[in-house]
């Protein structure tokens, strides 16, 4: 159903949101089931059932580990903002260099147009 | 007599039953404490009529006793004692009732229940049924209500945790625990500062270093930020004009202009994907902001130490002028970006006007143009000097932390090792520098447009306090082809001699010369010729520099004339600006370079010199008598051909045509 590589803390809780919404599906979907005119289906029951507690299973796996790992959350060590920075300002000396050398042409332009 | 017999015993048991002894003083006492079954008892007997018989005869005795005594007081006793005694009879009927219905509770409530006869169960079991079923569909239709909903606010949260993960692979996100969620807050915040910064400059900054994250109408991430809070930085020169052309593009970029107003009105229609892209350009723009406010806050914080040669003449929260000596003063502003570019010139020039200004002097005409031509080439370079300001401090910024930084090679690391305390001192001696070697430039430019035959080359030192020229002049070959042994000879020797070049180098504010094939001004005063390519070198200040230029290429010249002479055999003498040739007749012919930089056309001339004396001693004497005997013709501005050919009619000369 989902991909085994989760990169971040913030899919993976949304991946248990998903589960959630799955599971209120499987509940009506046994309710519905259980109120049908001719009888419940013994086996869709049991496998709605049985999918019901694996997701709950999975959800509080995936529930205990966010907290665990909650715990272990430390703001950035060594983020790259001065490296942003850096190519902020490269940026900026390569527009520099840019309207010079158009300057340039400009009046290279110029002098051809006088000749 | 029966009947009123029977009548009378029938009211007559009531009191005597419910009495339990009268003494003889006629208190009656009643009885204490009667048990429920055996109370019960007694009044089912009392019902019982054969039990009341038994008692007739006992109670007829106590009747007479009592029939006597009241017949003489009153007439109405009798029906007094009647009455109280029904009532008394009625009050016993009425607890028996009480009984009665006690017991039939107790008894439908002990009773078990009958069997139900199977059409009976059928129905029941039916009824119940058809709740459960009632039941169960209401629940299943709560639950896919529930499905649905939660469905909708997983999809609307997938919007906002999507853009929040994309931007948290390039901002730090962090979550502040509150004791109340605000509705579209979800605590979390974008941290703009870097850790490895020093926290006493993080006071100016702190305010916008935080950006709160919030949900929006769609439920799409949106982030508060104001927009007068971010400034850019200006550096420019006091006086003049900015630089507007490459400022106006960079302002059209800003993200706070009208465009932005526009993508808030239609940010409903916006995608995803811009509304992330909009939301990364904003914190861009807000940590860029911060830089220039921390950049400006360590340059206020350095203004006010000691620099050599820099001193503060204008001063307020957003603005800080200083003055570096020599006429130049410059301005560091922090404008925001929400307003445009009118208002920022408006706030420039409030800045200005309020700030002291220093007197500039002029000198006159000359000068005056001098100094508007460089004050032209300075103050175009105004955006290269912000560009280089905000690279100093930022190496000094996020480079302190780093080993890396600082192994790599850069060429700031020995201003960091002294731990930034002269950065800004750094910064104004480059930014001297550049100011003078731009003069010095001027002054080149202004020789090499004089003098024909001289071309000027720029040297990069890729040190922003040294700045390094050179002055380059190839001669015509010979066309002088000689078959003695001794010509060649001096061609060999001399083949590839036919490049001088001179070399100006100026660090910080020190110029020198280098100059290729000029005589050494010690070995002139020794009297004997020096090697050919010795070289020279001067240390000299601007307004010396063309005079010193002119002279070091006249001096080439001179010494490659002198070559000349020596292939084809003549016997030439040189000097620093004078190349001398000997006739029969022991008469000396000069040709003597003149120097002026202020000529119009040609800073070099050339002078055709004739003395005439025997011997040195009589050469001493011409001189003194102020040339009275010397002939003296102007050549003009020659160029090398021209002046080749002179030498080549001089040479045949002095060879053959003495006589002449």
């Amino acid at each position: 159903m989902d991909s085994q590589g989760q990169t971040t803390s913030l899919q993976r809780l949304q991946n248990v949101e998903k589960r959630i919404v799955k599971v209120l599906e499987l509940a009506g979907g046994v309710m519905d089931e259980l109120a049908s005119p001719v009888g419940p289906r013994k086996d869709v029951v049991q496998n709605h059932c049985l999918e019901f507690m694996q997701l709950i299973k999975d959800i509080q796996v995936a529930l205990r580990d966010e907290i665990k790992s909650a715990c272990e959350y430390r703001p950035f060590e060594k983020c790259d903002y001065g490296s942003r920075i850096a190519n902020e300002i490269c940026h900026k000396k390569v527009e520099f260099i840019m309207s010079q050398l158009d300057a340039m042409k400009q009046t290279i332009d110029e002098y051809h147009a006088a000749v | 007599m029966d009947d009123g017999m029977q009548l009378q015993i029938s009211l007559d048991k009531l009191p005597i039953k419910r009495l339990d002894s009268i003494e003889e003083n006629g208190i009656e006492r009643f009885p204490l404490d009667v048990d429920y079954d055996e109370k019960r008892l007694s009044l089912i007997r009392r019902i019982d009529f054969a039990w009341a018989v038994e008692k007739d005869e006992e109670k007829k005795k106590k009747k007479q006793k009592s029939s006597k005594e009241t017949s003489a007081p009153w007439q109405w006793q009798g029906m007094v004692e009647n009455l109280q005694l029904a009532h008394q009879e009625l009050s016993v009927i009425i607890d028996l009732i009480n009984t009665v219905e006690a017991n039939d509770a107790v008894t439908v409530a002990s009773m078990t229940r009958p069997k139900l006869l199977p059409n009976e169960a059928l129905s029941d079991l039916a009824v119940s049924a058809a709740t459960k079923l009632q039941c169960y569909r209401h629940v299943g239709k709560y639950f896919k209500q529930s499905a649905k909903a939660f469905e909708q606010q997983v999809a609307r949260e997938a919007r906002f945790y999507g853009a929040l993960i994309r931007l948290q692979q390039n901002w730090k996100v962090k979550r502040q625990r509150q004791a109340a969620i605000v509705p579209g807050n979800e605590g979390f915040t974008f941290d703009l500062l870097d850790n490895s910064y020093d926290q006493a400059a993080i006071i100016r900054s702190l305010s916008m270093s935080t950006v709160r994250v919030n949900h929006d109408a769609a439920g799409m991430l949106a982030i508060n930020v104001s927009p007068d809070l971010c400034h850019s930085l200006q550096f420019g020169f006091v006086g003049a004009q900015s630089d507007d052309t490459w400022r106006k593009s960079n302002e059209n970029k800003s993200h706070f202009s009208g465009e932005h107003n526009l993508g808030e009105m239609g940010e409903e229609s916006l995608s995803d994907e811009e509304c992330v892209k909009k939301t990364n350009s904003l914190l861009r723009e807000v940590h860029e902001a911060i830089f220039n406010e921390q950049v400006f806050d360590l340059v206020n914080r350095e203004a006010f130490n000691t620099v050599a040669g820099v001193s503060v003449t204008g001063i307020r929260e957003n603005y800080l002028q200083l003055s570096l000596g020599q006429g130049t003063s410059v301005y560091l502003t922090l404008v925001s970006n929400s307003q445009d570019h009118s208002t920022v010139e408006d706030e420039l020039n409030d800045n200005v006007e309020n700030a002291i200004l220093p007197l500039e002097s002029s000198d006159g005409m000359k000068r005056e143009a001098k100094q508007n031509t460089s004050k032209k080439g300075q103050f175009s370079n105004s955006i290269c000097y912000e560009i280089y300001i905000q690279q100093i401090f930022h190496e000094h910024i996020f480079g302190k932390g780093d080993e890396k930084a600082i192994s790599s090679g850069n060429r700031l690391s020995g201003v960091q090792a002294r731990d930034g305390s002269s950065l800004l001192g750094h910064f104004f001696k480059s930014l001297a520098h550049r100011i003078f070697s731009t003069k010095v430039l001027a002054e080149l430019e202004n020789v090499v447009c004089k003098v024909p035959y001289l071309q000027l080359i720029s040297n990069p030192t890729w040190n922003s306090r040294a700045s390094s020229w050179t002055l380059y002049m190839e001669v015509p070959q010979s066309i002088l082809r000689g078959s003695q042994t001794k010509t060649s000879d001096y061609y060999e020797k001399n083949a590839a001699k036919r490049q001088f070049w001179t070399k100006v180098v100026v660090n910080d504010d020190c110029i020198n010369v280098k100059a290729e094939g000029s005589p050494n001004v010690a070995g002139l005063f020794k009297g004997k010729i020096e090697e050919t390519h010795s070289i020279n070198k001067y240390n000299c200040n601007l307004a010396d520099l063309p005079v010193i230029i002119l002279q070091q290429v006249a001096s080439q010249i001179i010494n490659w004339l002198y070559q000349e002479a020596m292939m084809v055999g003549i016997k030439v003498n040189r000097d620093f600006l004078c190349l001398s040739l000997e006739l029969k007749q022991g008469e000396t012919l000069g040709l003597v370079a003149s120097v002026d930089p202020e000529d119009s056309e040609e800073c070099i001339s050339w002078w055709l010199v004739m003395e005439d004396s025997f011997a040195e001693e009589q050469k001493l004497h011409m001189s003194i008598t102020d040339g009275a005997s010397e002939y003296r013709k102007f050549l003009g501005h020659l160029s090398l051909d021209l002046l080749y050919a002179t030498l080549i009619d001089l040479v045949g000369l002095c060879s053959g045509g003495g006589g002449q």
